[in-house]
């Protein structure tokens, strides 16, 4: 019998082992991407470029055949193209990656990740980034893809150059768009989608009260996009030195007036059966499923899905209106900022690789295929060409509302506020920004009192982050 | 760095180790004075295992009463450590030389009878992957867990302790000091009671459990409140999925183990969930149990003049279907291994039993769950690591960790630090935190259970 109390001990010991060593496979692997990173250049002046993006899908596929196209014109490369998927995922892989010594050529960074990109540097201290605009070098055209980085448009422009220089290729642009089901708004007697938050509060109390009318009005993901949208449109700013664009933040102010209005104005909402919360933090795809399945009249979410949000509308066999986002009437209108992702070069790369990658980004982003893009998307269009390209085919008549994202981002004062902040350990941050909210909506705290913990929480993030990166 | 406080601590490890050696050498058969020697060599040498790496730093001037109290604790670590190996190393020369022969030893220690190389050789592969895969990463997770860490960061600066005690905030727990009250009183009744008789069985019992919770009690005060939550909720999770994961296993496997048509299908079928991932059952709950489109929301509509309250909403709702959930994931495993402990139960015991007249509860109760015990001893190892490291896929599908943290468990929580916030020291100090959790539970079952566990003879 003994051997029988051994071998239920053994038994337990392997157990708490295995299990031990199956919890280190949760790390994000590489990816099979890793792979295939650009040292084989033996044949050739080509090589092959690897590019990780955080997309799965239709938007991978797009990627995908623009990959395809380019190793067509230019045969001496080979084009991998590998999705992740969310920005947070890839984000992570490629710094796991680079720590390995392993990163891919391209990456797509989200746009608050850009101060991160910035400062990263690879294990051997060399920065993880090379400056796309200084890469470029002032040439017209590489490796004959002709250089359309002088052409993106002014929004984006603003977001991403710091020091008037673009460090990455800007890519997919969006911004925060009111959706409305044109048959539920119809019902309640509202004609017009609602502009400001009083509007937005009459609409709902009216189609509320509407026969068959759905039990919640509004809703939108818990997501830091949508708070950064909202201070902006505010002139809140989240960070000190300007929002970290008069040198690098130091302080944030995740308690700032703008913040503590519209995480109130939002717990009211949800007080009130306004709102309606998925339960889950970035929540993209609950959201619109709601709004798909006629739970709700209104949402609030990315340009970039607006043909898909569109088309999922008609198909469900109601109309869609796309609006601008509701801001707060109480206070001067000062702009919605961007959001999306850039294209990263990795620095350090062999000539050739170097090279393609920089053709490949403007091979990407030259007027058809940004036009295409856009129509495939509902992304802004990324240069002024692809812009005049779509005005000539008529296609903004024919689809006014993706004209929205576009006057809505073209509104924006400019001012620091609704450009966006610049911060270290953003993406962390972000993270205690929904966290909060997510208390405030699920288990009512107040708003004024949580976000002052956040702010604490978020300073002490960007003080670790800042320790790293400012040395004197 | 040798700090002026740290030199009393020396003392007292330095005196324990000399006492322990005593007694050790002793034991072994050899001089206590050598002992002593030996003893307090390595209460002096042994928390240097962890001050040195550490630099001595909880002890500088300036640091609060939670680090110096964490700084105690690594020295006391280091120092059981060292003293523990130079008793051992005493029993085994003793052991070697031929001077001591118990038969215990005997039975559970072999000898190499012809030098350690050949077995070393035979030994290399697993120690090699052993080495590579669990003892060299351990040690880089403690690097890890004090230093400030980020990826794509140029440096990896010495942070002492602080990614620990950021987590730390020692509040006073009145419900701790109720127990702990408790837990002396009945330490008392037994005290006087002696151990024989039936009223001090239930005292020896009452101790434990109170023992038991009030160091839990204590333990949840001593984190601050971001983190009290999150081992509160593995608590949770963790005992409802053990308990009730054993009891409904047990109880099917009860069910299936009786002649039926078909015995074989339904087993199979009761053992598959057991194939899927916990990720896959996040996601299937999560579908099941959806609020606005969830099958479960609508039999509950349709049925029932209730309706079912969102999930996603409400705490307790929330840890209940991930319990749920999980208990679910397991439940193939705990009814294969109950199913196959049923089988092994002695019929000429029940026979006996029935012979006497214990009715078919009694049987249950005194005959069958006793010689279960090796099972149910083994699965709840399993289960609690189960719960411990595996539960969090289920909970990112199904819960993503809300709402409002309500399902957050220690891993959802490391690995929130870790990889969404990118601090990866937050993330090696927390996995050591549970660390020590699954260290404190395995002792505690081996200790317990194993105690209560019945391997027939």
């Amino acid at each position: 019998m003994r051997s029988l109390r051994a071998l239920t001990v053994l038994m337990a010991v392997l157990a708490l082992l295995l299990a031990a060593c199956g919890s280190d496979s949760a790390e994000p692997e590489p990816g099979p991407g890793a792979a295939t990173d650009g040292d084989d250049t033996a044949a050739g002046e080509g090589g092959e470029l690897s590019v990780w993006i955080g997309f799965t899908d239709y938007r991978l596929d797009w990627m995908n055949e623009r990959a395809s196209e380019f190793e067509e014109a230019h045969p001496e490369y080979t084009v991998a193209v590998q999705g992740y998927d969310s920005y947070e995922a890839l984000f992570q892989a490629t710094q796991l990656a680079a720590e390995q010594g392993d990163p891919p050529a391209i990456v797509q960074y989200f746009e608050v990740a850009t101060q991160e990109a910035r400062d990263a540097v690879k294990p051997d201290g060399t920065p993880l980034f090379a400056s796309v605009e200084a890469e470029v070098d002032g040439r017209d055209e590489i490796l004959g893809e002709p250089v359309v980085l002088e052409d993106v448009v002014e929004a984006a422009r603003n977001y991403y150059t710091i020091d008037g220089e673009f460090t990455s290729m800007p890519w997919n642009t969006s911004s925060t768009l009111l959706y409305a089901n044109a048959d539920l708004m119809e019902a309640g007697g509202v004609t017009e989608a609602p502009t400001t938050w009083e509007e937005l509060e009459a609409a709902c109390e009216q189609i509320r009260a509407s026969d068959e009318a759905p039990e919640n009005c509004i809703t939108w993901p818990n997501h830091g996009w949508f708070f950064e949208q909202s201070v902006g449109q505010q002139g809140g700013l989240l960070a000190n030195n300007d929002n970290g664009r008069d040198g690098r933040a130091t302080e944030v102010t995740l308690d700032d007036p703008a913040m503590l209005e519209f995480a109130g104005w939002w717990a009211e909402q949800a007080e009130a059966g306004n709102y309606v919360y998925t339960g889950t933090q970035r929540d993209w795809e609950g959201t619109q499923n709601a709004f798909v399945a006629q739970q709700v009249p209104f949402i609030l979410t990315s340009s970039g899905d607006a043909t898909a949000v569109v088309e999922a509308g008609t198909e469900a066999g109601f109309g869609v209106e796309v609006a601008r986002m509701p801001y707060n009437g109480e206070v001067t209108y000062d702009g919605n900022l961007i959001g999306g992702a850039t294209l990263w070069l990795v620095n350090g790369l062999d000539e050739p690789v170097s090279e393609g990658a920089l053709a490949f980004m403007q091979f990407v982003n030259n007027p058809e295929n940004a036009a295409d893009w856009h129509k495939t998307t509902g992304y802004i269009p990324i240069t002024n060409a692809s812009v005049d390209l779509l005005e000539e085919e008529g296609w903004f008549e024919e689809n006014p509302y993706h004209r929205v994202a576009t006057e809505q981002l073209d509104a924006a004062s400019g001012s620091p506020a609704s450009t966006g902040a610049l911060l270290g350990a953003f993406v962390g941050v972000r993270d205690v920004m929904t966290q909060a909210m997510e208390d405030v909506l699920v288990s009512g705290a107040d708003p004024q009192e949580r976000f002052e913990q956040a702010n604490e929480e978020a300073q002490a993030m960007l003080d670790e982050y800042n320790s790293l990166y400012v040395t004197e | 760095m040798l700090y002026p406080v740290m030199l009393p601590l020396f003392g007292v490890t330095a005196a324990a180790g000399a006492a322990v050696g005593i007694r050790a050498w002793r034991a072994a058969g050899y001089s206590p004075r050598i002992g002593a020697v030996v003893g307090a060599t390595a209460g002096l040498l042994g928390p240097l295992i962890t001050m040195v790496p550490l630099r001595g730093c909880t002890f500088e001037p300036g640091r609060g009463p939670v680090d110096v109290a964490l700084g105690v604790v690594a020295f006391g670590v280091g120092g059981a450590v060292a003293i523990g190996a130079s008793a051992w190393v005493a029993r085994t020369i003793a052991r070697e030389t031929g001077r001591v022969r118990t038969p215990a030893q005997q039975l559970s220690a072999g000898s190499f009878r012809a030098g350690i190389g050949t077995p070393l050789a035979f030994l290399a592969p697993t120690l090699a992957v052993l080495v590579l895969f669990l003892y060299w990463p351990m040690l880089e997770t403690l690097r890890l867990s004090t230093r400030l860490v980020r990826l794509s960061a140029p440096n990896q600066p010495f942070v002492c302790l602080d990614n620990f005690t950021k987590l730390m905030a020692p509040t006073f727990s009145p419900l701790a000091a109720w127990l702990t009250i408790g837990f002396v009183v009945a330490a008392g009744i037994v005290a006087v009671l002696g151990r024989s008789d039936q009223d001090s069985a239930l005292a020896v019992r009452v101790r434990g459990w109170l023992g038991g919770l009030a160091l839990l009690a204590w333990t949840t005060a001593m984190f601050g409140a971001n983190y009290r939550g999150v081992f509160v909720t593995t608590l949770i999770l963790t005992a409802g999925t053990v308990i009730v994961g054993l009891i409904a296993g047990l109880a099917i496997a009860v069910l299936v183990s009786q002649p039926v048509k078909g015995q074989g299908a339904y087993r199979t079928f009761l053992i598959w969930p057991y194939a899927i991932s916990p990720p896959i059952a996040g996601i299937l709950f999560f579908v099941i149990f959806d609020p606005l489109a969830g099958i479960a929301g609508h039999l509950v509509e349709t049925f029932t003049p209730f309706t079912l309250p969102s999930y996603r909403a409400d705490g307790t709702l929330a840890r209940s279907v991930v319990i749920l959930a999980s208990v679910w994931k397991t439940l193939g495993f705990n009814i294969l291994f109950y199913v196959a402990g049923l089988q092994n139960v002695p019929t000429d015991v029940i026979e006996a039993g029935q012979i006497d007249g214990a009715n078919t509860w009694q049987r249950f109760r005194h005959l069958v769950l006793p010689s279960l015990s090796p099972i149910t001893f083994f699965l709840i190892v399993t289960n609690v690591t189960y719960a411990f490291f595996e539960v969090f896929g289920t909970i990112t599908y199904l819960t993503a960790g809300g709402p409002s943290g309500a399902t957050t468990d220690a891993m959802s929580a490391l690995i929130r630090a870790g990889q969404v916030q990118g601090s990866f020291g937050d993330g090696a100090a927390q996995s050591l935190i549970l660390f020590a959790m699954v260290l404190a539970v395995t002792f505690w079952q081996f200790r317990v259970t194993g105690r209560r566990v019945s391997y027939g003879s």
